[in-house]
């Protein structure tokens, strides 16, 4: 029952609007309790920034670094709120960690120019996985607010003592964009899309594991950028307007394009206007 | 958050959880959300008790356009024509229905007679909305209600245009709502109109907007303020379908450009083995 359970639960957290996913989750969680850690860890939520007090850095809070109600820094390695005995990777893993954290705020430096990136490791039992979190949120210019989340969980299957690994790549982005206006009323764009990937490779000093996940999640973000892009502004806004159509439907076609035009540009002298109402009334917005 | 063996939740507050997921539904998706709402709860008996009124209020919600018996154009479900005991109206063939929510059939048809008071303003705005509908909406259903308050004729037309492709990943739904009240020297217009759209291949994107629009005009002759009223409505759905569509270049040419670059500053892609020898490298500086 159980299982036909959780793929009910992951089915319908596939179609209720992603804008309330905190809220469904939780109601979710609430409705059948034995799905709670399951759940938890397979629903991916919008990233939550707290401050590791201890070195002035902030860090990323997910499934996989909380031990209670406590989340573990990847800068200092302690508990916030503290937690006496919460569980740590090993020495070696840590190393790794601290160098992967490195790395990984490096590369969100370079690509986004601003967020919080965080890292985190655990044991399997023939190698290790781990988690690469970035969250950058926008500046809200032109009256949009923006919030990318990315959420890469990596599995390391190590091969001929070590000499190979088979690396498997779970990457879900999340997107998140709203305005608020006087001509556009209220528009939000949300949501996330998940895709995989697997690779075999060498692990060597000139090709440590750092090196081999870094050019793989960048690889994968880079395409998924694409994808996000096509998607949430090229897909979402062509379904919308195969709904409604501005021209007349009846127009012919050498018409359509006039008509096309002469409507965008009456439309746009209205816009100045109500941009400048919308500046002399910060409220409004 | 209820964690692994704590008390189970009471059956009134799944009813209520349950509820509130089934009027999530995205267009067209509301069988899947449902079905999926039966396994979690398992439990069919106390579903179909506790959440009939749920499915009756996203239907009207939704503004399901519904084909009828010796009508050759759909009507709408809203809460206009609600009869009350699952019955609604259609004003255009004049007749009243009883409607299953969960099977979305009409049934038990039976004749219904128009306000005479309201009637001939009724009429004379659905031949217009019907003809706009049709000029802008590929497959739109259109509705006009009416009722009296007072002394004003309240009319409320409703436009609803949906395309579902479940086989392509995802489903659109438009949704305008024109409420002109007409009182003795003028008519106030409102306006309310609503975009959802759900994108899920390989993972779950919606858009979900909305904008109200208030307006008034005078009553000169009858021909004239329905002229100007349809007008508004034209005008002002152009100006929102146009805005929104500039929204969308916004926030791929601004917005999201500024969240991440598609390369880095030196146009080319990170060079891993630097990276990391450089991350050694620091770490020793601050040991």
């Amino acid at each position: 029952m159980s299982d036909i359970q959780m793929d009910c639960a992951l089915d319908l957290m596939r179609r209720l609007p992603p804008q309330k996913i905190e809220k469904h989750l939780s109601d979710l969680i609430d409705l059948v309790p034995s799905l709670c850690e399951d759940l938890l860890s397979s629903v991916d939520q919008p990233l939550k920034i707290i401050r590791d007090k201890q070195v002035g850095k902030d860090f990323l809070l997910c499934d996989y670094n909380r031990d209670g109600d406590s989340y573990r820094s990847p800068w200092s390695n302690t508990y916030f709120p503290p937690l006496d005995d919460g569980a740590v990777p090993t020495e070696k893993l840590r190393k790794l960690e601290i160098d992967a954290n490195m790395a990984f705020d490096q590369y969100r430096e370079m690509y986004f120019e601003g967020g919080v990136s965080s890292v985190y490791l655990w044991d399997l039992d023939q190698g290790f996985a781990g988690v690469i979190l970035i969250k950058k949120v926008g500046d809200g210019s032109k009256k949009v607010r923006g919030t990318w989340d990315s959420i890469h969980v990596v599995e390391v299957q190590e091969k001929n003592t070590g000499r190979n690994a088979h690396y498997k790549l779970t990457s879900t982005v999340m997107l998140w964009l709203q305005t608020n206006k006087a001509v556009s009323g209220s528009m939000s764009l949300a949501g996330s899309l998940t895709r995989q990937t697997e690779m075999d490779s060498p692990v060597s000093d000139s090709s440590p594991h750092i090196a081999n996940i870094g050019r793989m999640v960048e690889d994968m973000e880079n395409k998924m950028r694409n994808t996000l892009n096509e998607v949430y502004f090229g897909k979402t806004c062509d379904i919308m307007n195969g709904l409604r159509s501005v021209v007349p439907l009846n127009a012919d076609d050498e018409n359509k394009e006039a008509l096309r035009q002469d409507l965008t540009a009456a439309l746009q002298k209205r816009h100045t206007k109500f941009d400048a109402k919308d500046s002399t009334n910060p409220t409004s917005n | 958050m209820a964690m692994e063996g704590e008390e189970l939740i009471s059956d009134q507050d799944k009813i209520k959880i349950v509820s509130d997921f089934i009027l999530h539904s995205p267009p067209g998706e509301f069988n899947e959300v449902f079905n999926d709402v039966r396994g979690l709860v398992n439990n069919d008996a106390l579903l179909k008790e506790g959440t009939c009124w749920a499915f009756a209020l996203y239907n009207k919600e939704q503004t399901l356009p519904i084909k009828l018996e010796n009508s050759e154009y759909p009507v709408l479900i809203t809460q206009f024509n609600d009869l009350g005991s699952s019955r609604f109206y259609d004003p255009r063939s004049k007749q009243s229905f009883k409607f299953d929510h969960l099977r979305k059939e009409p049934s038990n048809y039976e004749n219904w007679e128009p306000d005479s008071e309201t009637e001939t303003w009724r009429s004379v705005f659905e031949t217009e909305f019907t003809s706009y509908t049709s000029l802008h909406y590929k497959h739109g259903t259109c509705s006009v209600f009416a009722k009296q308050e007072g002394s004003s004729t309240v009319i409320t037309a409703c436009i609803e245009d949906h395309e579902f492709q479940a086989k392509n990943f995802w489903n659109g739904r438009w949704r305008s709502q024109w409420t002109l009240t007409v009182g003795p020297t003028n008519i106030d217009v409102f306006g309310f109109l609503r975009i959802h759209v759900h994108y899920y291949e390989n993972g779950n994107v919606q858009l979900v907007a909305s904008k109200e629009i208030k307006e008034s005009i005078a009553l000169t002759t009858e021909e004239l303020a329905v002229k100007e009223v349809l007008k508004i409505a034209e005008d002002a759905e152009n100006e929102y379908q146009i805005a929104i569509t500039e929204n969308y270049q916004t926030m791929s040419e601004t917005t999201f450009k500024a969240l991440r670059r598609q390369l880095p500053v030196t146009r080319t892609k990170i060079d891993w083995n630097k990276i990391v020898s450089y991350s050694i490298a620091k770490e020793f500086k601050t040991q």
